[in-house]
């Protein structure tokens, strides 16, 4: 009945105890005031440990509805995020859409205006025409000879 | 586990009959680390919203009061170390209601039961004793010295090895009872 008791007390809770250890403390701590100054402190804290559990706080008949509204709140406020989500996934597709067009605009307007002279459609038609009909003057063919040149090819190819 | 299947399936209702049903065990929960009913409420409504979130890692092994007891525990603690640290111990403020429950104490055999008045000193000296502890030790504590649960139940409730629990309760138990011997010897 020597032996300190401390470890006994630090092992499990008070109401836990078997009737053995109890008896073993309580002749114990008869002789060892500093283990009978443990177990009164043990003792007090088992009580006030007890009382700290009970303190128990209920919930409010509104505490459902509260719940509720801050889940609504929630789900509003992660559904802007979820928009900002998408539009950065699409961010890069839209702005390679955007670079396109651009380039396509340039392309189509400003890029042929710069290259007028050398594509100049009606000046490919005129200068067609003045192989054929504008030839220098000392050249230059009636309409029957220029028909009957025609045909007198169509006569060589048969 | 209805009641969970069709708030997994998005059913607003199923989920606010979850709320109401369950709020009383959430709120015991989060009792046991605050004292103040705006911190109560605080993280019981945290623990429902990060339930709902998580509807689907719940599978229906156990049952929804043990999930939200295991949210509710984890919520708080984590409330509770984000928080200012605790005023360090001290036995040079003791009150005199203080001081005449503990002599009250010392003279009964512990089995009377206690007036209003004195639970609310008890419950005083109790959060002045439990402030030696970190918040994992103290949850460890109440739930087996002040509620008389298995070391099993604070396991599952906490997700803590059944060993951790053991070595927390010891060690919890010990500095309690050395805070308890200064405020007694002074």
């Amino acid at each position: 009945m020597n032996k300190h008791i401390t470890e006994i007390l630090d092992n499990t809770s008070l109401a836990n105890l078997s009737e053995n250890e109890l008896t073993e403390i309580r002749a114990h701590v008869v002789d060892c005031a500093s283990c009978r100054k443990a177990y009164e402190a043990a003792r007090m804290s088992a009580a006030v440990l007890k009382s700290r559990t009970q303190a128990v706080i209920e919930p409010s008949p509104f505490f459902q509805t509260r719940v509720m509204a801050a889940l609504r709140e929630q789900q509003a406020a992660e559904s802007v995020p979820a928009m900002l989500r998408l539009w950065r996934s699409a961010k890069a597709v839209v702005a390679t859409m955007a670079v396109t067009t651009a380039a396509l605009a340039v392309v189509s307007f400003v890029a042929p205006a710069e290259s007028t002279p050398a594509t100049d459609q009606s000046a490919s038609v005129y200068s067609a025409y003045s192989v054929i009909m504008d030839q220098p003057a000392d050249e230059q063919m009636t309409y029957e000879q220029v028909l009957s040149t025609i045909y007198e090819d169509d006569d060589e190819a048969r | 586990m209805d009641l969970a299947r069709q708030a997994q399936a998005g059913d607003e209702s199923a989920f606010a009959e979850i709320v109401r049903r369950y709020s009383p065990r959430v709120f015991r929960v989060a009792s046991r680390f605050f004292r103040q009913r705006s911190l109560v409420e605080e993280a019981a409504q945290e623990v429902f919203l990060k339930a709902y979130t998580q509807l689907g890692s719940f599978e229906g092994r156990g049952s929804i009061e043990g999930w939200l007891t295991r949210i509710a525990t984890n919520t708080c603690l984590n409330m509770l170390r984000s928080a200012k640290r605790r005023p360090e111990f001290t036995v040079s403020d003791l009150s005199n209601d203080e001081q005449n429950w503990l002599e009250q104490q010392s003279g009964s055999d512990g089995n009377e039961q206690p007036s209003v008045e004195n639970s609310v000193v008890a419950t005083d000296l109790a959060d002045r004793v439990l402030s030696v502890l970190s918040p994992e030790d103290q949850q460890a504590l109440l739930m087996i010295d002040g509620e008389d649960a298995s070391i099993k139940e604070v396991a599952e409730a906490t997700g803590w090895s059944e060993s951790k629990v053991k070595v927390r309760a010891f060690r919890a138990r010990r500095k309690v009872r050395e805070a308890m011997e200064k405020l007694l010897g002074r």
